[in-house]
């Protein structure tokens, strides 16, 4: 069976022409429907610019690859279409946006794929009880989704709100780019458990994190291990402790 | 008489040599011409003048001539305001008046202190009345219970101009709002303030016009002690268009708020000018302006705070320009001046001017927002703050105008 998310290959660089900076180099990677993937990997390995390659991000360039989601090429796509196409990226540092409530921009986004699906917009009463029933999971105070989306909001907030935001846009496809980091014991637990909720068999998941214990929430069918651009090692569950215990180094130099 | 005359200004254009004979119509009166020659000692502004050195009337003006398209329409409410009209025949004003507002339509001109200093302001009060508009309309206020005043300006033909003063006695206040809509070839229009102790305004300025017309919008407000003044601009620009505002702070504990948001197509040049001097101690001026401009479009601003070393003292004064530029060959101009030689004063400015900020874009777009809603999302956002001040009844209006030229 063809993998939801299929990358062959993918190189991408970075900056202008002449100073030009590959940071992916051959990577490939495939993620069936209804599996969950973990990708870990040394600071600067290319984890986060993996996740804007794939959400189309400007200012990376694809210079060899592809990636397909369900057989579909999407890096010629816009990045809405991406979005409309079930692509969701919960950030490693989701962005300010002053004078923009939560819940004006979550309703925006949410009619804007609809429309771009051809389906209809949701109406204000469903979606306002959906938005109850998501932070009351996430355990959200209401008060914080009238606030600008992310300003002044604590760095676990944030990653709160990026969940809350994927709860409610029901993506096909998820990416979690260091959801785990900065949350507090309680909000990992929180976290974790909206995620396992999203688990579906139609749905696949790539989470990036430094850390196995998001893992223990969070069971993985696959652990990668990205480096210097590619992947460089797969493994099940298990790779991701032995990574905590013996480090890239010991892992790796095995791998070499 | 119209050979001395054409030596008011030095190598007039056809424009200037238009307005000379239109001041000739008018009666003879020594007021006028003082405010007349305030205006020809340079002419029409141009850029080899400091202060208009963005915005060249001159240039943009080579003759007098009617617009291609009629007047905008106006957006603002009219219901529960007490409504006038300037139109291209006369002047209407309400057959009712409620208590604690007079009225007087003077024929004759009065003086025009300052006119040295604004040069279309001059020119508009040298040249308004005749017909059926009056030379000078003149609004006592004595209460504060008064429903919003809304004063719609709508021309035609080649000129256009108006002049106003609002007398505001002590403890009274005024909700105001303006609409300019174009036109005229050339609008100007020139409105005096006189706040007296312990009075408040809130005042809403709309202006959009062609892009064949020339526009000018000039406030010149006195404020007196524990006075407090809010202003609001919402102004799409001309091809010329110039809203300038002088306020001079006169009696200890004033307060102004002076906010104003442009946003410039292409072909529309949007200037925002303004001079505030705290001639009292301890008043404040709180002054944010935002712009929004397009390729092919312009914006300017030019501010200035002026604090005198004695009566400037304990000077509390803010100044923010904040330029968006929405496209590769969109132009913004700043000029912001702090002169201040008090020492005991807090004055601080800011003055920033960029493109959309590529991050916000990105997160707006991951989560499906097209790349056009996104940018007018950003931009809305980012103007609406200039437009918080506005009264209740305006303020929603002004925001969905700002939005529908974001959105189209
Ligand atoms: N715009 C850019 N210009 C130059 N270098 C860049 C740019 N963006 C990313 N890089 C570099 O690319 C490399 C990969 O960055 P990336 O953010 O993908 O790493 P990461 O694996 O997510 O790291 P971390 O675990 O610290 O989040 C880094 O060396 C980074 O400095
Ligand atoms: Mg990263």
């Amino acid at each position: 069976m063809r993998p939801m998310l299929k990358i062959t290959d993918l190189s991408a660089a970075v900056g202008e022409d002449s100073e030009a900076k590959t940071i992916l180099n051959g990577l490939s990677l495939d993620v069936p429907a209804g599996e969950v993937h973990a990708i870990m990997g040394p600071n600067g390995a290319g984890k986060s610019t993996l996740s804007y390659v794939l959400t189309g991000r400007s200012g990376y360039e694809v210079t060899g690859g592809s990636a397909t989601l369900n057989g579909e090429n999407v890096l010629d796509m816009d990045p809405e279409t991406r979005a409309a196409k079930g692509m969701f990226l919960s950030f490693q540092y989701p962005v300010e946006i002053p004078g923009v409530p939560v819940m004006t921009f979550v309703r925006t986004a949410m009619n804007a794929q609809r429309k771009a699906r051809g389906e209809d917009e949701i109406s204000a009463p469903d979606f306002i009880k959906k938005s109850r029933d998501v932070a009351k999971t996430l355990n959200l105070d209401a008060e914080m989704l009238k606030r600008p989306v992310n300003v002044g909001f604590s760095g676990g907030e944030k990653k709160r709100l990026e969940i809350y935001q994927m709860m409610m846009l029901e993506p096909k496809f998820l990416i979690l780019d260091e959801t785990d980091s900065g949350l507090d014991i309680d909000a990992l637990k929180t976290v974790a458990d909206g995620v396992n909720a999203m688990r579906d068999p139609s749905r696949g998941m790539l989470v990036i994190t430094h850390y196995q214990r998001l893992l223990d929430y969070i069971k993985p069918d696959k652990v990668h291990v990205l480096a210097k651009g590619r992947i460089i090692k797969t493994g099940e569950a298990d790779l991701a402790l032995r990574l905590e215990k013996e480090g890239y180094d010991g892992v790796l130099g095995e791998a070499a | 008489m119209t050979t001395a005359l054409r030596d008011f200004i030095k190598n007039p254009t056809p424009a200037e040599l238009e307005l000379v004979a239109r001041y000739g119509a008018q009666p003879e009166d020594s007021r006028r011409e003082r405010a007349f020659l305030a205006f020809a000692e340079t002419g029409l502004p141009h850029r080899r003048m400091e202060a208009w050195k963005w915005t060249d009337f001159k240039a943009a003006l080579k003759a007098l001539e009617t617009p291609a398209a009629a007047s905008a329409k106006d957006p603002l409410p009219h219901e529960g305001a007490l409504v006038f009209r300037f139109t291209p025949n006369g002047f209407e004003a309400p057959v009712n008046m409620p208590e604690g507002i007079r009225m007087v339509e003077q024929p004759g001109m009065q003086a025009f202190p300052g006119a040295e200093n604004v040069p279309l302001g001059a020119l508009a009060a040298a040249l308004s009345g005749g017909g059926k508009r009056p030379a000078t309309l003149i609004f006592e206020i004595t209460s504060g219970n008064l429903p919003r005043l809304h004063f719609v300006f709508s021309g035609s033909g080649q000129a256009s101009f108006a002049r106003i003063v609002f007398l505001i006695r002590s403890g009274a206040s005024l909700n105001l709002s303006e609409s300019y809509l174009g036109g005229a070839g050339l609008t100007s229009t020139v409105l005096e303030f006189d706040l007296e102790q312990d009075t408040a305004i809130n005042r809403a300025i709309f202006q959009r016009g062609g892009a064949d017309e020339a526009l000018a919008v000039t406030g010149i407000a006195h404020l007196g002690a524990n006075a407090e003044m809010t202003q609001t601009t919402l102004s799409f620009g001309a091809k010329v268009a110039r809203m300038e505002t002088r306020v001079v702070h006169q009696a200890t504990g004033a307060k102004l708020n002076l906010n104003a948001a442009y946003l410039s197509g292409r072909g529309f040049h949007t200037d925002i000018t303004t001079n505030v001097r705290h001639g009292a101690p301890s008043c404040v001026t709180r002054q944010l302006t935002k712009g929004a401009v397009l390729d092919g479009g312009t914006g300017v601003f030019q501010g200035k705070f002026f604090v005198p070393r004695k009566t400037g003292q304990h000077t509390d004064a803010d100044m923010q320009h904040q330029a968006l530029l929405l496209e590769d060959g969109a132009q913004v101009f700043a000029k912001p001046e702090l002169e201040i030689y008090a020492d005991d004063v807090e004055c601080a400015h800011g003055n920033t001017c960029g493109a959309l900020d590529d991050a916000q874009m990105f997160y707006l777009r991951q989560r499906g927002i097209p790349e056009n809603q996104a940018r007018a999302m950003l931009t809305e956002a980012f103007i609406a703050e200039a437009l918080g001040k506005a009264d209740d009844s305006v303020r929603e209006v002004l925001l969905a105008e700002a939005q529908n030229w974001l959105s189209s």
